[in-house]
């Protein structure tokens, strides 16, 4: 079936892309002038974790040898021992993987929820002051950077007007009970997630908008009307139906900005997350522990890139014709 | 709404094809009379003019450079501030310099006042004393100092003085201040034995000797005590000798006295004491060359790909491609984290590499529509007389792309902006030079938030956002010119 | 009584340019089971009548004065729910160009039918989905299909499931606008042939706006001729088409090749149809017509009737009815 090798090839494409991010990281390291284990200045850099570092890389092989071992080490996710912590990167990374999933998880379905709402309740009623908002969300979207708003409402709700926690995914020390916990996380999780979900719903708003207002206009529109369909059922059944494959489609493609927008949402809320994670090793020049990192980000965003070709193929019934061209 | 009046009234003059009508008309002229019809276009065309402005008229615009420190007190609020009651009484920035003839003596025993030049330090006060007729003999001199404000965080004193003695004599100096209710803090007592060639003392109220002088605690706060009160304020220079055999001769040159003041400049001070105003001024310089030199760069990768990709096609196109989508898979800012770690933190290369992974949009748009071209008669007629490859595309395909290049590289220049900022947000960036990125890094990493000093983080989180927002309509406008049937993707 | 009549409808759009007078005092009655045609060059309010009749006009659409009235029932003075759950394809339906957009390409076929049929009527889906497999067989699409997607038929075949789906309620009143435009000309034969079928079988009265003349002559009674958003010439079909008076009409006929006739020169109208934000004053047709005086120019005619219920709007129309050609007049300006 065509849907069968459009997948295919999709999957093919991700397994290139996987594979071009992993030789390029390891060239990264290995490219540098001069020994590799050099590049690393940091007091906490023993003579044990130096040979530790040979032996992990396996420095002394030839280059051919040492990649197929390097691949082989990724693939099962053997990511190395931080510099700085010298703790398994793997382990590290997994204890994070929790905080930042439930921050774009919360982030994410609030943003694409609301914005897609909101785009269609303008689309209904053109003209009216929800539509003026949706265009002036947007726009907001489009030219305030991330960071600047997130700074903004940390200052603002962080200090000025104490009423959010200021860092951190939980209290130190953390209450007592499973429900006070829960509260406890959610009341750390208000100001991060919902900085991404007022910058980012606008944009949502109005591609809706805009779909929602290209599928008004189109003839089956009308044929649904002179059917004698109630506004609802038009608006729903046809006009959403019809451009739900683009907007799930575009819910996934657009996994790969969230992920990357971890790193500064976390930064500035002291999250502790993976893109966190990335950029405290960045800045330590802990590089294990920043390759795992970006591997791990690397991955996530090539998963939500496939996932985006699959379920596009799944909502669209025309993907088996028009498959051929993607 | 804009854009629909505009595509409605394209659809209601009759014309033949949209892009021959723009071709006919397609001059400098032509198409700014196009642009400037488009209101949001001139907005942003504005709105570019101003940071232009600000950024090559930024020497004349501050007296400072962006690493002068401690013009003011650290965090001071902008001059303005005062306006709010939250900042109403707040001090500014006073340095005074007292020339010797403003001293006033108040109690001389066995002494004289008398004033001489001294060299590189204008005019001296100079106090005669006669001890070995007495036994001690002392000056008290006064200035009186207005004070209406709060009390200030920082005050620094800097007394340059000489001591002419003979070797018995023992001969102190002091410096009070005495409040608008008469109490004496001292803030500096000396005593030198035989005499003194030129010193000067210099004192910072945060410093520990001053708080012993006053008797405090590590933890008080100097400026705090003395200037609790607003009124006058008497600075007092108090001089005694005792012991000497010899008359005594003491020196006092142009005392200078500073209060770091809370309020500073148009937007205050960041850490440091260093002007904002003035970082944010050169701020603007380094955006808007990177903002156009990575648009320019990655615009021009893209179109030599595009072009190439699109004419060449077959298996160089599949791959130009190909590697177009590797590059689109990347997680872009992670990517630029841990290049711009291993590749050194400065600003050419923070510009490179925006520049490689911004390429891909111009590329392919610039493809499709070489391919479109390619099937057209002047290009097939090209080759038939023999144009190689390359000509045909430099001559016959590049100046057809123009249009669509030109719009891409506008709308590119916000995003390489935004990229940089990130990036000097994070801590990635150029640490030689100030760029708003940085100024935001600074303000998160060194107390604004705690100080609340909203005027270190609204001014260049604004500034991006203003002049990313330029060049979005300005990127717009300019597409609907050049590129009518591209208005849509856009 | 007629079983459909319209009076005086008028309907514009309000737009930033001004009103555009797509419908401007329409009026034409039909009588049940019969076929009246309704014809004219694109732009000249045809689809923007049809829309009027079944309420189905955009935001900027104004129905400003007339009436609908069917079985003596006023259509326009009902509630919007009302119509819209009495009237809307269970009295009156729609045939749509169905190689166009008229089907939704993200539901299957079968049952954009199957909703019409739940929307109006109370029956079980089960019975709704019989319903549509008879309506499919009717018009000769095997039931089989009624699980596939729009792009997955052809235009011909896309046509006939849209000629299906305005079958579903068993209409009183069939509108059918351009049904076969855009279909390649054997297609075309083979739905128009469907409709007739079935228009027979089922005694429908349907209202067929079309710009091609021929397949009006094909199977209606009777024919209104449609210019810049108003009638100037109505009769039967016959009447129309062997002695039409109005210069309009005339042209358009002459621009129809006459397979019968053998070989002639097919001439159009010169210029074209006039904007309808500000058409020209006095007969709308004047700037284009060859007999266009100054009375033309200044004053409206008004649709009169002549012998056997043929009326025209033209105050040359002696000229046509003395049987004068004159479009064969007239040197054709390029």
């Amino acid at each position: 079936m065509g849907y069968r090798t459009y997948l295919l090839r999709r999957a093919f494409y991700a397994l290139i892309v996987l594979f071009v991010i992993l030789s390029f990281n390891f060239a990264l390291f290995r490219l540098m002038p001069g020994d590799p284990t050099s590049l690393i200045i940091d007091p906490r850099f023993t003579p044990e974790a130096k040979a530790l570092l040979e032996k992990q890389f396996g420095l002394n092989d030839h280059p051919i040898v040492q990649y197929g071992k390097y691949l082989w080490s990724l693939l099962r996710f053997d990511l190395g021992r931080s510099f700085a912590s010298q703790r398994p990167v793997r382990q590290e990374l997994m204890e994070r993987l929790p905080n930042t999933i439930s921050l774009f998880l919360t982030s994410f379905v609030f943003m694409a929820g609301i914005g897609i709402a909101i785009g269609v309740f303008a689309a209904a009623r053109r003209g009216s002051f929800t539509e003026t908002f949706v265009t002036g969300a947007g726009l907001f979207t489009y030219a305030v950077p991330t960071f600047f708003f997130q700074l903004l409402l940390l200052m603002l709700f962080g200090y000025y007007i104490r009423i959010f926690p200021i860092h951190g995914t939980v209290s130190a020390p953390p209450p007592e009970g499973f429900w006070p916990q829960v509260l406890d996380r959610l009341h750390h999780l208000v100001l991060p997630a919902g900085s991404n979900v007022i910058i980012g719903f606008g944009s949502w708003a109005l591609y809706t908008r805009n779909a929602m207002l290209e599928a008004l206009s189109q003839d089956y529109i009308i044929t649904a009307r002179a059917k004698g369909l109630s506004q609802r059922a038009v608006l729903y059944r046809h006009a959403l139906r019809s451009v739900l494959p683009p907007i799930v489609t575009l819910v996934f493609l657009s996994l790969p900005g969230l992920v990357t927008g971890a790193v500064i949402t976390e930064t500035i809320f002291s999250w502790h997350g993976v893109g966190r994670y990335l950029i405290d090793a960045v800045l330590k020049q802990d590089f294990p522990a920043a390759q795992g990192a970006f591997y791990l980000i690397a991955i996530a965003v090539i998963v939500s890139n496939f996932l985006a070709d699959l379920v596009y193929g799944l909502v669209d019934p025309r993907i088996r014709v028009a498959g051929e061209q993607a | 709404m804009s854009q629909a009046l505009t595509a409605s009234k394209a659809e209601v003059s009759p014309r033949g094809s949209k892009t021959g009508r723009m071709r006919s008309r397609s001059g400098f002229l032509g198409f700014w009379s196009q642009f400037f019809r488009r209101p949001y276009g001139v907005v942003g065309l504005a709105l570019l003019a101003v940071y232009v402005i600000l950024a090559v008229a930024a020497p004349w615009l501050t007296p400072y450079r962006p690493s002068d420190t401690f013009l003011a007190d650290r965090l001071a609020a902008p001059s303005w501030a005062g306006i709010f009651p939250r900042f109403r009484g707040v001090p500014p920035t006073k340095r005074l310099v007292i020339p010797a003839s403003d001293w006033k003596a108040t109690g001389l025993v066995a002494a004289t006042v008398t004033r001489q030049k001294v060299e590189n330090n204008g005019e001296a006060t100079v106090i005669n004393l006669s001890p070995e007729a007495t036994g001690s003999a002392s000056a008290d001199l006064s200035w009186t100092l207005s004070y209406p404000y709060d009390p200030p965080k920082t005050f620094e004193v800097n007394i340059p003085y000489a001591v002419e003695a003979p070797w018995d004599a023992s001969t102190s100096l002091s410096f009070k201040v005495v409040d608008p209710s008469g109490t004496e803090h001292v803030v500096w007592e000396k005593t030198v034995y035989g005499s003194s060639d030129w010193k000067t003392q210099k004192l910072d109220s945060r410093d520990y000797t001053v708080k012993m002088a006053l008797g405090l605690s590590f933890f008080d706060d100097p400026a705090q005590v003395v200037f609790a009160e607003r009124g006058d304020y008497h600075l007092a220079l108090h001089v005694e000798s005792s012991g000497g055999s010899a008359p005594v001769r003491v020196t006092v040159g142009e005392v200078g006295f500073n209060v770091l003041g809370l309020l500073h400049g148009i937007l205050g001070t960041d850490h440091m004491g260093a002007d904002l105003w003035t970082q944010l001024l050169y701020g603007a310089r380094i955006s808007l060359i990177i903002g156009i030199v990575a648009a320019i760069m990655a615009v021009a990768i893209g179109t030599a790909i595009g072009l190439i990709s699109g004419y060449m096609g077959g298996a160089v196109d599949e791959f130009l491609m190909r590697m177009a989508d590797v590059f689109l898979s990347v997680p872009t800012l992670p990517i630029l984290i841990i290049l711009s770690a291993f590749f050194g933190k400065n600003l050419g290369n923070i510009i490179i590499l925006v520049a490689a992974f911004a390429w891909m949009g111009t590329a392919r748009v610039v493809r499709s529509q070489t391919l479109s071209l390619k099937q057209r008669a002047f290009v097939e007629s090209a080759r038939a007389a023999g144009a190689s490859d390359g000509y045909i595309m430099v001559t016959h395909l590049l100046p057809n792309v123009f249009p669509l290049v030109v719009a891409n590289a506008v709308l590119m220049m916000p995003v390489a902006i935004l990229y940089e900022a990130s990036l000097s947000f994070l801590g990635l960036g150029d640490p030689r030079i100030p760029t708003w990125g940085r100024m935001l890094q600074n303000a998160r990493a060194f107390g604004a938030f705690t100080e609340f000093a909203w005027w270190w983080l609204i001014p260049p989180g604004l500034a991006i956002t203003l002049l990313s927002l330029s060049f979005t309509l300005i990127g717009n406008a300019v597409n609907e010119v050049l590129n009518p049937r591209y208005r849509e993707r856009a | 009584m007629p079983f459909f009549e319209v009076r005086d409808l008028t309907m514009y759009y309000q737009t930033l340019r001004g009103q555009v007078k797509a419908v401007d005092g329409v009026s034409f009655s039909l009588e049940k089971g019969k076929a009246l045609g309704i014809a004219g060059e694109s732009g000249c309010g045809k689809s923007s009548m049809a829309l009027t009749l079944l309420r189905l006009l955009p935001n900027n659409g104004r129905i400003l004065a007339g009436s609908i009235a069917m079985d003596g029932m006023s259509l326009l003075d009902m509630p919007e729910e009302t119509f819209r759950k009495t009237i809307r394809w269970k009295r009156i339906s729609m045939i749509f160009q169905g190689a166009m957009n008229a089907l939704n390409p993200v539901h299957r076929i079968g049952n954009q039918i199957v909703e019409a049929i739940l929307t109006h009527e109370d029956v079980s889906r089960e019975e709704a989905v019989k319903r549509t497999h008879d309506l499919l067989n009717m018009v000769g699409i095997s039931p089989k299909r009624f699980g596939d997607y729009p792009h997955e038929f052809s235009g011909g075949m896309k046509q006939r499931v849209v000629i299906a789906m305005a079958l579903a309620c068993n209409p009183d009143l069939v509108i059918a606008d351009e049904p076969t435009t855009a279909l390649d000309v054997i297609v075309q034969a083979q739905v128009l042939k469907a409709i007739e079928d079935l228009r027979s079988r089922l005694q429908l009265s349907m209202i067929l706006i079309t710009h091609d003349l021929s397949v009006i002559a094909q199977f209606c009674d009777d024919v209104a001729i449609m210019y810049a958003g108003k009638i100037v010439e109505r009769g039967s079909a016959g009447d129309v088409y062997s002695r039409p008076l109005h210069p309009y009409t005339a042209g358009l006929v002459r621009a129809f090749p006459n397979i019968a006739a053998g070989r002639s020169i097919i001439r159009s109208i010169p210029g074209s149809p006039p904007n309808l934000v500000d058409p020209p004053a006095g007969c709308r047709f004047h700037p284009r017509c060859p007999l266009a005086d100054d009375r033309c120019r200044a004053e409206e005619p008004v649709l009169t009737a002549r012998s056997g219920g043929h009326a025209v709007a033209c105050h040359k129309v002696d000229v046509l009815a003395g049987g004068r050609d004159i479009w064969q007049e007239q040197p054709q300006s390029a």
